[in-house]
């Protein structure tokens, strides 16, 4: 008989300190009077003088001690708060013995067993994936500065004879236009139409291979806003001439000299005229506003073209994005020109932006800082 | 630079489970442009290697052991932005880790070391299929072939994938390392021709730069 109380004793002892087993001992109304450390460390409290009722998450609200005590070879898959406040299934069993109730709780160890060798494999093969990824997104780059080298080289030799063809032919239209009957003249103004778009194309693959290699600089110089727009209403003088369209500027008068690159912004207002002649409907009018806000000068250019959808507006500065309004005619659009002009006005420390309503036309905004 | 002070500090974090402070010291490291070969040899495989002891002389438990390494596989990802730079045109290496192979870190360090000495380092992962081995051998057509082994018991797995690789692909070259044979049972690859043993990663090193 002492023997078999020594052994129990032993058995306690290893349940109390070592077991890693859930062990309580409670009143029948479920009052725990005794918890070992297991039950301690995976609820994070000492549960003398708590509750079993308070320990578990009784989401049916049908938890009943009395009923489950009476069942002691049951084991039922229980939930309770654990140290961390995240839930933890315990398959329990309770046993009544005189006035107590013992509370044994075991984890399913195979299957976390198996959770663990899961995650593992789980986290080799989201390792292996990022791998992957660096390695082809690294390819992917290397591909893409071979493509800009081809593209910045191609566009550098196209760009001498396309400019040789556009000036030619302008040359012709305001200086023979008089000794060419209409078709000819036709003719000649479809070359050099042509010859333009394909200029904007050549120099739209230069500056994009110049931005993705990073060689985009600017060699800003005081410069004058006024004779730079004015040089970009001549160069879109013709096409404006061939659809009729007037291009009215307002509030120019008092511009200052701003630190610009006169070149690229040239290009700007080239660019952005060039996009509402021809956008806007023939026989209207293209309006050129500048104001000022604080240390900022504001750029607004009006058409009265179709419009924009506000679901396109935030692509329209994207490289080769397309939006569902075409270019009227047969103008063609590389989808650079904005996604260019944008780079520009940024890298000057502006901003650009766009207000449409779809069939009222559309303003596209920039501003330059005055310093 | 890796000093003894900081590796005991990424020692016992990496032991303790503290991703965050791992991370910490090795996106530091990162940052300050470390030559990620000291990075991968004085950082990772000695960490590594200590924590395998550890676990061998019963330690820590083998889950310790595989947290340590899954925390070291996710932050070889820190590295990754410079170790897939610059031209790969050294040649091409397919890196496995044989059937039954789960320990896969040391393989795909490997992988990277290749990378960054201009190679292209596939890395197929743990426990791959010979099947899928060698159908990727024939869709790359590797200079190389590695394989990798950390635990002894999975050599004849090892054994069988070098014989398929010699039966389908008799002129591969093939190099062999591993954790498994660092208490020895590198006979096993004498007598294949084509099969050289790789010790470390240093080692590893010195013979690409000799090639």
């Amino acid at each position: 008989m002492e023997e078999e109380s020594a052994i129990f004793e032993k058995i306690h002892e290893y349940l109390d300190r070592s077991a890693p087993l859930f062990f309580l001992i409670a009143s029948p109304d479920g009052l725990i009077s005794e918890s070992n450390n297991f039950s301690k460390a995976l609820t994070g409290n000492d549960l003398n003088g708590t509750k079993i009722q308070d320990l578990i998450l009784d989401f049916s609200g049908n938890f009943d001690l009395k009923q489950l005590a009476g069942e002691p070879l049951q084991e039922n898959l229980i939930s309770i708060r654990t140290f961390d406040g995240l839930p933890q299934s315990v398959y329990f069993s309770f046993m009544e013995v005189d006035e107590y109730i013992l509370v044994f709780g075991r984890l399913d160890i195979e299957e976390l067993e198996k959770m663990r060798r899961d995650v593992l494999a789980l986290n080799r093969d989201l390792n292996n994936i990022t791998r992957l990824l660096h390695q082809k997104n690294a390819q992917l780059e290397r591909l893409n500065e071979e493509k800009n080298q081809f593209l910045g080289m191609a566009a550098h030799d196209l760009r001498k004879p396309i400019g040789l063809i556009t000036s030619y032919s302008e040359f012709l239209i305001e200086e023979v236009s008089s000794l060419l009957d209409s078709e000819q003249m036709e003719f000649l103004e479809t070359v050099h139409s042509a010859a333009f778009s394909m200029k904007r194309l050549v120099d739209d693959f230069l500056d994009t291979s110049a931005i993705e290699a990073g060689k985009f600089e600017l060699d800003l110089q005081p410069g004058n806003i006024s004779d730079i727009l004015r040089q970009s209403l001549k160069i879109n003088s013709l096409l404006a001439a061939k659809k009729d369209v007037n291009i009215r500027v307002e509030g120019m008068d008092s511009i200052p000299s701003l630190m610009i690159d006169a070149s690229k912004i040239e290009q700007v207002f080239t660019n952005l005229i060039a996009n509402a002649v021809e956008y806007t409907d023939p026989e209207t009018e293209v309006l050129i506003t500048f104001c000022y806000e604080g240390q900022k000068m504001i750029v607004a250019l009006r058409d009265s073209g179709p419009g924009i959808p506000p679901e396109e507006k935030d692509r329209l500065f994207k490289p080769f994005a397309k939006t569902s309004i075409k270019k009227p005619g047969k103008a063609r659009s590389t989808g650079l020109g904005l996604a260019i002009t944008r780079k520009i006005i940024e890298a000057h420390k502006g901003s650009i932006w766009v207000e449409s309503v779809p069939g009222q036309g559309t303003t596209v905004y920039f501003s330059l800082p005055k310093d | 630079m890796i000093t003894d002070q900081l590796y005991e500090k990424y020692l016992s974090s990496l032991l303790e489970g503290e991703r965050k402070a791992c991370i910490r010291i090795v996106q530091e490291l990162v940052d300050q442009q470390i030559d990620l070969k000291h990075l991968y040899t004085d950082l990772f495989q000695k960490s590594l290697y200590t924590v395998g002891e550890l676990w061998e002389a019963n330690r820590i438990t083998v889950a310790r052991e595989h947290l340590a390494t899954a925390i070291t596989e996710g932050l070889l990802n820190l590295a990754y932005p410079q170790v897939f730079q610059g031209e790969k045109t050294s040649g091409n290496i397919v890196i496995s880790c044989t059937a039954n192979e789960y320990h896969q870190v040391g393989g795909k360090m490997v992988a990277d070391i290749f990378e960054m000495n201009g190679w292209n380092g596939y890395f197929l992962g743990a426990n791959t299929p010979v099947d899928q081995l060698l159908s990727f051998v024939d869709e790359v057509n590797p200079d190389l072939v590695g394989l990798s082994l950390s635990i002894y018991f999975n050599s004849q797995s090892l054994q069988n994938c070098i014989e398929a690789i010699n039966a389908d692909f008799p002129s591969q070259d093939i190099i062999v390392g591993g954790q498994a044979f660092r208490w020895g049972g590198k006979d096993i690859l004498k007598q294949y021709r084509s099969v050289d043993f790789i010790s470390t990663l240093e080692d590893l090193e010195k013979q690409i730069k000799d090639a």
